[in-house]
């Protein structure tokens, strides 16, 4: 992916917006949902719709730190987006009966501190690392999430609407890989000391003790849901492939940290990281529910309906 | 001469005609009328005097300056009811300025300048209007105001909307609000004043905000009885808290205009202000600017952060991504309806662009030179634009201060150019090209060091971040280089 005129990207986003109303909810086809199908399906929907909610903070926090105006303005408008392509996604979780009391679906522990987290400390986090972090969750989860589910739905509306999210996506992957790419240049020294004093930020310790597990817990759900593990390794892989194709992007230190951590992720024999890894994931799922601090109010912008 | 009322003199060539009847329009009047010229006009496009300030009745509206300090000195007003008047109140003291000093007399109505051209061979300008007779003045002062024609947001469908528009200086004070879905656009000066008015009468308010700005709490009372008994009797009373309050504004120049401790304690007061009236951590980052105080214009208000925590009330930070038959689409994916959206989105700034077609010596035209940026001498004069006097020109606009201490220095050096041109007969009073340059290169030199141009956008800068609209210094500093008219920086040609 080579690198593109960030300019005309953020005129590319203004002209490209689409809304909910755009969409007939209800055309046929939300029966094509197999009984069999639809369990699954809505905790996948839930556990999609959150990435994408969890996302959107992460826009915001990039929006906040990003180093020039024109940069500052896309991330707001992904921010906004990744918000659209949850609320579209609750919007099909609405239309194929998913939803308890048209409420968005109950967030999981690791969910709930991951947004605890964000809250507290997203918009103090480098600026160079979440432009990393953020293409990475993009290509590795978003990106194998959504064609799974393609591959799996036959509602004809669910393939219009995400034909709109994948359009909206290619465009962050776009301005995210050129940002990436752009944090290489420059002294490496300098980049590689300054990435090494964060890795021992204990704000940012606290993040990969509640990320670290989010991604396993949802990595084994999607195997439980008929998902193919290659799928996921695919994904990272090509996350390894495309950020670090130049020079450029390879000597972006963060992305090196965080490709050598998608690789670990994926790889099930790695017994050093994944045992301490998934008895945090077991922890988290016994931390009583009363105990996990309440939503922020960002959460509750999450709305399934087309007009407000 | 005796009978001074326009209509009989209509077809002389007048000494002056003033363009437009708001604050600085009638005190050019008032200050000429005191140097014993009268052979004037003012034409106002309106059917009433008063500017921005007969266009801004929204309600809540009001300034931001206390009106002790927000008056002409020469006008002195010892009843004013509050610290910050409304603008019904500065409305009705403009209206007293018509009636105390005899303007009426001056002033043509409804008459709105399409062009005015200046004959270099005799002197004078020719000023073409929406009536069919033309008009002569040998000066001409151009008092129509920085904040005069409204601007609406650019928001892509804007005209698709099919429900009831109002910008808020363009109130309508016929639509009834109550049981209405509203939404308002915009979140600076004029919004933050119209919001808490607003969400007391509809059913439910959104409001739209691009950026943030920064609130300080506003210091505002009732003014005592006694405060304004002693005023009336003892004018030198109220003379002395005028310069007490000025030299206040004065100090705030060291915080607002240039970055120093002052800069930091400002901005400290002005997010404990937020912290204090808004509990909840989101809605406190969407209300945090992202710049430094006075980057931007800063705004003044008690009751501001309350209003958007009403239940009925709904901060959205979301860009706009059109309008529609029906409402606002945002880039979250919603469209959000209304029956009324209210634009509360400022003016085309008139220190930036000239009001209407300007045609100085040799045919030069003023939209033209300006177009990579609006220049003048002392804010006031313009090269090549003889016998042409700006108030509110470029670079005259106050971050800190009354807007009227800038006018009133204007005011009197327009009356000592203006002199020039009758006593000595001119026909070309000009200021010198490169008196011009050497005067804005310095000003540009000192802006540059300024909050703002820190990197913010505002409706100080233009489009490419050219600054013509404030003056990088003090309101002192300001008048004393407009108290004398510098008289080798014109050049003259006597008439023939």
């Amino acid at each position: 992916m080579a690198s593109i005129d960030l300019e005309k990207m953020r005129q590319k986003i203004k002209n490209t917006q689409w809304a909910l109303v755009d969409f007939d909810w209800g055309s046929p086809g939300a029966e094509k949902i197999t009984t069999e199908q639809w369990p699954k399906l809505k905790t996948f929907m839930a556990d999609l719709m959150w990435i994408e909610h969890v996302g959107a903070r992460g826009f915001a926090a990039l929006a906040k730190s990003a180093p020039t105006d024109n940069l500052r303005e896309i991330y707001t408008y992904f921010h906004a987006e990744e918000q659209r392509h949850a609320n579209a996604e609750m919007a099909l979780m609405k239309r194929w009966g998913m939803l308890d009391k048209n409420e968005p679906p109950v967030p999981s522990a690791n969910l709930r501190l991951v947004i605890e987290w964000l809250e507290r400390y997203a918009d103090d986090t480098p600026f160079n690392l979440l432009a990393t972090l953020i293409p990475m969750l993009e290509v590795a989860l978003d990106g194998a999430l959504c064609k799974y589910l393609l591959e799996t739905v036959d509602d004809p509306l669910c393939h219009e609407i995400f034909a709109k999210i994948n359009d909206d996506e290619s465009r962050h992957l776009g301005v995210g890989f050129t940002v990436m790419e752009m944090q290489g240049k420059g002294p490496h020294y300098i980049a590689f000391i300054q990435m090494l004093g964060h890795l021992f930020d204990p704000r940012l310790i606290a993040g990969a003790l509640v990320y670290f597990p989010l991604l396993n817990s949802m990595r084994d759900n999607l195997i439980a849901m008929g998902m193919q593990e290659e799928k996921l390794y695919k994904s990272i892989a090509k996350f390894k492939e495309i950020g670090g194709r130049t020079d450029q992007g390879r000597r972006n230190p963060w992305f090196q940290v965080i490709q050598y951590h998608g690789t670990i992720m994926v790889d099930r024999s790695n017994h050093f990281y994944h045992v301490p890894v998934d008895m945090l994931v077991a922890l988290s799922n016994k931390i009583p529910r009363r105990l996990l601090p309440s939503p922020p109010t960002w959460v509750a912008e999450l709305t399934h309906r087309p007009i407000a | 001469m005796n009978d001074l009322t326009i209509n009989n003199r209509i077809n002389q060539t007048l000494d002056v005609i003033i363009i437009g009847a708001g604050f600085s329009g009638l005190g050019m009047a008032i200050q000429l009328q005191q140097a014993n010229i009268n052979n004037i006009a003012i034409l106002e496009r309106d059917k009433e005097v008063g500017g921005c300030w007969r266009d801004n009745q929204y309600p809540g509206a009001a300034c931001d300056i206390p009106s002790h300090l927000y008056s002409f000195s020469f006008a002195p007003n010892p009843n004013w009811s509050r610290a910050y008047s409304n603008s019904h109140e500065i409305l009705e003291y403009i209206k007293s300025l018509v009636s105390d000093f005899e303007l009426q007399r001056y002033i043509r109505f409804n008459t709105n300048v399409s062009n005015i051209t200046f004959d270099e061979k005799a002197g004078f300008w020719t000023i073409k209007t929406d009536k069919r007779k033309a008009l002569k003045a040998r000066s001409i002062v151009i008092a129509s105001g920085p904040l005069a024609n409204c601007s609406f947001p650019n928001i892509p469908n804007l005209k698709e909307y099919k429900g009831h528009k109002i910008h808020s200086a363009r109130w309508d004070h016929n639509f009834n609000f109550s049981g209405k879905k509203v939404a308002l656009v915009g979140t600076g000066a004029s919004a933050i004043q119209i919001i808490p008015k607003l969400v007391k009468k509809v059913k439910h308010l959104t409001v739209f905000q691009r950026t943030p700005a920064w609130v300080l709490p506003r210091l505002d009372a009732e003014t005592p009885q006694w405060i304004s008994s002693l005023f009336r009797e003892l004018p030198s009373a109220q003379k002395l808290s005028r310069q007490a309050i000025f030299a206040l504004h004065e100090v705030g120049a060291l915080g607002l205009i240039w970055n120093s401790p002052l800069t930091s304690a400002m901005q400290r007061v002005a997010l404990k202000h937020l912290q204090h009236q808004v509990k909840d951590d989101w809605m406190q980052r969407q209300l945090t600017p992202n710049f430094r105080i006075g980057c931007k214009r800063v705004l003044m208000s008690n009751n501001y952060y309350p209003a958007l925590q009403q239940p009925n009330c709904k901060l959205i930070t979301w860009p706009i991504a059109r309008m529609s038959e029906k409402g606002i689409r945002c880039a979250e994916g919603i469209e959000h309806q209304f029956d009324c959206i209210v634009f509360a989105t400022g003016f085309d700034i008139g220190t930036q662009t000239a009001p209407f077609s300007v045609k100085g010596v040799g045919g030069r035209d003023l939209g033209e030179d300006w177009k990579r940026g609006a220049q003048a001498y002392k804010s006031i004069n313009v090269s090549g634009y003889p016998n042409l006097f700006l108030t509110f020109g470029p670079n005259s606009g106050p971050g800190h201060n009354s807007a009227l201490v800038y006018v009133e220095s204007q005011l009197n050096y327009a009356v000592q150019g203006i002199q020039r041109i009758l006593n000595e007969d001119l026909a070309q009073l000009d200021v010198q090209a490169k008196a011009q340059e050497k005067y804005n290169i310095k000003i540009q030199k000192r802006l540059s060091k300024t909050n703002w141009n820190s990197g913010c956008k505002s409706w100080y800068l233009t489009e490419d971040g050219f600054n013509a609209t404030m003056f990088p210094g003090f309101a002192t500093q300001y008048s004393i280089q407009m108290r004398q008219f510098k008289d080798k920086d014109y050049h003259r040609v006597s008439a023939i």
